[in-house]
């Protein structure tokens, strides 16, 4: 559609119409040749012209060195662990707090009106901002850090859940209702099914914030995890371990993020319609 | 439910105002429960001093000049960013958005820079722009811009056929066509980006000011509970979640202002 509008639009663009009517494995292999193109420029730039200093941006190949390098001595292995452990806890608070708030805000007016506010007010603040309390009240380990996590992802998926329950079509309540439908029934068969979509909407805005909030903890006076690693690479002028490290919380974050979608089609395969 | 939709247009009024009044008892509460937890020693005063300590230490911070210049610092490196991010992520946007050729060859790598989470890079911003006021403004461009590019960009793959039609019924052509059709029918989408990229700026303020820290209320408030003084730490916390909401509430007034003919719906997802 897209595609041949543009095409309408400039008759004379015909790379437009070519890469648009690809399909998607050849869509992938264009993006894949791209994004090799731009390693080897990235290298050569670093490498080759020196028009970037390798100090704030070094090659890929010496990302990747390092990268190696951290792996084989345990580093990685040694911080990504305390990150994983710190990330899953304050995920799974998050969603233990969450999901029941939400679905209570989303089925019950005046809680919606009452927390609603308040939790929007929170929400609209940087997590970033509640970084020091958190040190302040759980000292130096990886109390902070959970803190963080959990903040970050508790209100997209609480508000989420809200809306989910909100915009539950009245129909198909009444319609339940008419059918006698017990409360249990209504949430299990009409509110369950129209929800759990805005539900891992929110757990995948969630699981973003996360990493987010476990990153800025981490950075600003962790002792180990990812975090601590890129700022105590970095002070020691070792900023090809540091991105090597960024590379690896990038790769969470996108799996963590591919995780979700994969258990969402599997689990809730009614949705799958209107994608 | 069905008692205040049909309710008379004053009754309504009247409700909403119920509302705020039950909100506001709520919050009272609230600050009662964290005075009695203080009082009757469930919560150590040292962690968590009473509620009328805070507010005391707020009002007095917001009386001193080390205070203001901090806000005024702080305040200064994210609109610099914002505007900064604002600039070239509007125009990249707008090209990416409405270029065919572009919009499938960058896009995807344009998404994938959204998605990565770009605050681990903030000690090496650092290392490479030093502490002083340039790394916050360049940590703020950095997260401020792919929320607002990406939204412009995908406003300006939606700009609608007969828009453009009547475009090019006037003869409008390349950057005028851009100014006067492309650009307005984006604005909205702009706006909503900017929104999100004005909270991550201010999450790139904050952080450049914790980890690199020469004055701002970042430092101002790491410094704070660093000394342990939790009363001003939780006044500036009150502070920023003051000036976070104020900053949003303010996109969204411009947002109505500016583009009234868009539903906050439409553009939301």
């Amino acid at each position: 559609m897209t595609a041949t509008s543009a095409v309408r639009r400039r008759p004379g663009v015909s790379v437009a119409g070519w890469l648009g009517s690809l399909a998607w494995p050849g869509k992938a292999a264009v993006i894949a040749v791209e994004l090799a193109i731009a390693i080897l420029l990235w290298q050569w730039l670093v490498t080759g012209a020196g028009v970037i200093n390798a100090v704030f941006v070094p090659a890929p190949s010496s990302i990747a060195d390092a990268l190696g390098d951290i792996i084989r001595d345990g580093t990685l292995a040694d911080n990504a662990a305390v990150s994983l452990r710190s990330w899953l806890t304050g995920f799974i608070l998050a969603v233990i707090i969450g999901l029941p708030v939400g679905l209570l805000m989303g089925g019950s007016l005046p809680v919606n009106r009452i927390a609603g506010p308040i939790a929007w007010t929170v929400y609209a603040t940087p997590s970033v901002a509640y970084q020091p309390l958190a040190k302040a009240w759980f000292g130096f380990g990886t109390g902070p850090v959970v803190f963080l996590v959990t903040i970050s992802a508790v209100f997209p998926l609480l508000l989420n859940t809200a809306a989910g329950m909100q915009t539950t079509n009245r129909s198909h309540v009444s319609a339940a209702r008419v059918y006698g439908a017990s409360r249990f029934d209504l949430y299990r068969k009409v509110f369950l099914p129209s929800t759990i979509p805005f539900v891992f909407t929110g757990l995948r805005q969630a699981a973003t914030l996360a990493t987010i909030g476990m990153t800025v903890a981490e950075l600003s006076g962790s002792s180990s995890g990812m975090g601590a690693l890129i700022i105590r690479s970095s002070n020691m002028y070792r900023t090809d371990a540091s991105y090597a490290a960024i590379v690896v919380i990038i790769a969470w974050s996108v799996a963590t993020t591919l995780l979700i979608i994969a258990v969402e089609r599997l689990t809730t395969p009614w949705t799958r319609v209107r994608r | 439910m069905t008692t205040i939709t049909t309710a008379a247009p004053t009754g309504r009024l009247s409700e909403a105002w119920r509302w705020r009044l039950l909100l506001a008892a709520t919050v009272a509460a609230l600050i009662i429960i964290w005075q009695l937890l203080v009082t009757f020693g469930v919560v150590e005063r040292v962690f968590l001093p009473p509620p009328g300590e805070v507010a005391g230490e707020f009002f007095g911070l917001v009386r001193t000049g080390e205070f203001w210049s901090a806000f005024l610092r702080s305040f200064r490196n994210l609109v610099v960013g914002v505007v900064i991010a604002v600039v070239f992520g509007v125009s990249i946007g707008l090209f990416v958005g409405w270029l065919p050729v572009l919009r499938i060859t960058a896009a995807p790598f344009l998404w994938i820079l959204y998605a990565t989470p770009k605050v681990a890079l903030a000690p090496v911003i650092i290392l490479a722009f030093g502490l002083g006021d340039t790394s916050k403004v360049a940590l703020v461009v950095l997260l401020a811009i792919f929320p607002i590019l990406l939204n412009t960009m995908e406003g300006a793959a939606a700009v609608s056929g007969s828009l453009v039609d009547a475009g090019r019924v006037f003869g409008l052509k390349g950057i005028p066509f851009g100014v006067k059709i492309v650009l307005p029918a984006t604005l909205p989408y702009s706006l909503a980006g900017v929104q999100r990229g004005a909270v991550l700026g201010f999450t790139g303020v904050v952080l450049g000011e914790f980890l690199g820290g020469a004055g701002g209320l970042g430092h101002m408030l790491e410094y704070a509970a660093f000394q342990f003084d939790m009363a001003r730490a939780i006044a500036l916390v009150i502070v920023m979640v003051v000036i976070a909401n104020l900053t949003l509430r303010l996109i969204n007034f411009l947002r109505r202002r500016l583009a009234p003919w868009y539903d906050d719906e439409v553009i939301g997802r």
